[in-house]
């Protein structure tokens, strides 16, 4: 599976793609944790309060398992493409 | 087949009368539509004149601000005489210089909650060329509650984002996407990170070709996919974007139902359930 970054979050990061070689049982949360573990730098502009911050984005294959699956339980395949936003305002 | 079109609207617009799915209906429903373009700095610039040449016939442009000298890197409407006038003025000027079809109509002020609902009445489309979250959510919810379409477009150093919502059934929101505004200084401004001068030009002339297709009611528009460009590696990426049952404006059950149910402060944080 893959994280795609946006914004100041791929600025921290370093990078935009991220790949990632986890079990087939893995999670939203195994998928975030692995992420922390090779950015650690991510995890304060992510996270507030110990979960992922209200403003910030996630998707899976484009679709927000927070609302349409089991939030950080939610299982992911193997080729499943993770995105993570900020909002942006610059006009 | 003129479609009350006359002899130098025929000469001024042949390239799209002859393309097919324009034609003279498609010209002369961009020269009896209305948009409204919220902000003409850098998003707003490319949109007035792309919007103007294709001769969208009453083009309502808002801004408070003057022109600055660190504008015009980016927002080229504006020239260096137009240093310390309105931007709404300088935007007519070009408007009226580039195409004489179009009505424009100027609004000097910041949009607030007390006059988005009637801003935006009587327009076909509205345009978030904006350059802050307040106005981002309250145009959106504005937009929601009208069921005006609403093409967003925003940018962040070579980067750049832009959709639009069509507000037909099922369409997605901008609170869709972000239900509220970061902290202050959580994700920073043009002013604070920069940003590419083209890039704004990028994103500002899609929406304007977003409009457009709304306007002659051809092609696919963004509803539902979130456009991301990088201009630094030239990477493209289209994130799907679905309307969110639980989403405080255009969910289910909605939470606001007039723009006075939420406080545009600066997290525009919607009532909870």
């Amino acid at each position: 599976m893959e994280w795609k970054l946006f914004a100041n979050l791929a600025e921290t990061a370093g990078r935009k793609d991220i790949a990632l070689d986890l079990d087939d049982d893995a999670t939203v949360e195994d998928a975030l944790e692995a992420l922390f573990e090779r950015h650690p730098d991510l995890q304060a502009e992510v996270y507030e309060n110990g979960e992922l911050a209200e403003h910030i984005r996630l998707l899976v294959d484009g679709t927000d398992p927070f609302a349409t699956a089991d939030g950080y339980e939610t299982r992911l395949d193997a080729d499943a493409e993770l995105a993570l936003f900020p909002p942006v305002s610059g006009g | 087949m003129s479609l009350g079109l006359d002899q130098t609207q025929l000469d001024r617009y042949s390239r799209h009368i002859i393309l097919d799915h324009v034609g003279p209906a498609g010209q002369a429903a961009l020269l009896n539509s209305s948009v409204l373009v919220v902000g003409a700095g850098g998003l707003g610039s490319p949109i007035v004149q792309y919007l103007a040449a294709a001769g969208v016939g009453r083009l309502g442009i808002v801004d408070d601000d003057r022109v600055e000298r660190s504008n015009l890197q980016r927002q080229v409407v504006h020239g260096e005489s137009d240093i310390g006038r309105l931007k709404v003025e300088s935007a007519a000027e070009f408007v009226a210089e580039l195409n004489p079809d179009v009505t424009v109509e100027t609004h000097d002020l910041r949009v607030a909650p007390d006059n988005a609902m009637e801003l935006i009445d009587g327009y076909d489309v509205v345009v978030d060329a904006t350059d802050n979250f307040r106005t981002r959510f309250l145009l959106n919810d504005a937009c929601v509650l009208t069921e005006t379409p609403l093409s967003h477009g925003a940018v962040y150093r070579f980067e750049g984002q832009v959709t639009t919502f069509e507000r037909e059934e099922g369409s997605p929101c901008y609170r869709c996407l972000f239900p509220e505004a970061p902290p202050e200084g959580a994700v920073p401004d043009c002013a604070t990170a920069g940003v590419l001068g083209v890039v704004p030009g990028l994103i500002g002339t899609i929406q304007a070709t977003e409009v457009i297709k709304l306007l002659i009611e051809y092609g696919e528009t963004l509803d539902g996919r979130l456009w991301n460009v990088d201009a630094a590696g030239m990477d493209v990426e289209t994130v799907p974007l679905r309307r969110n049952p639980d989403c405080p404006v255009c969910g289910d059950d909605p939470a606001v139902t007039a723009i006075e149910d939420v406080k545009y402060a600066d997290r525009c944080r919607a009532p909870s359930e």
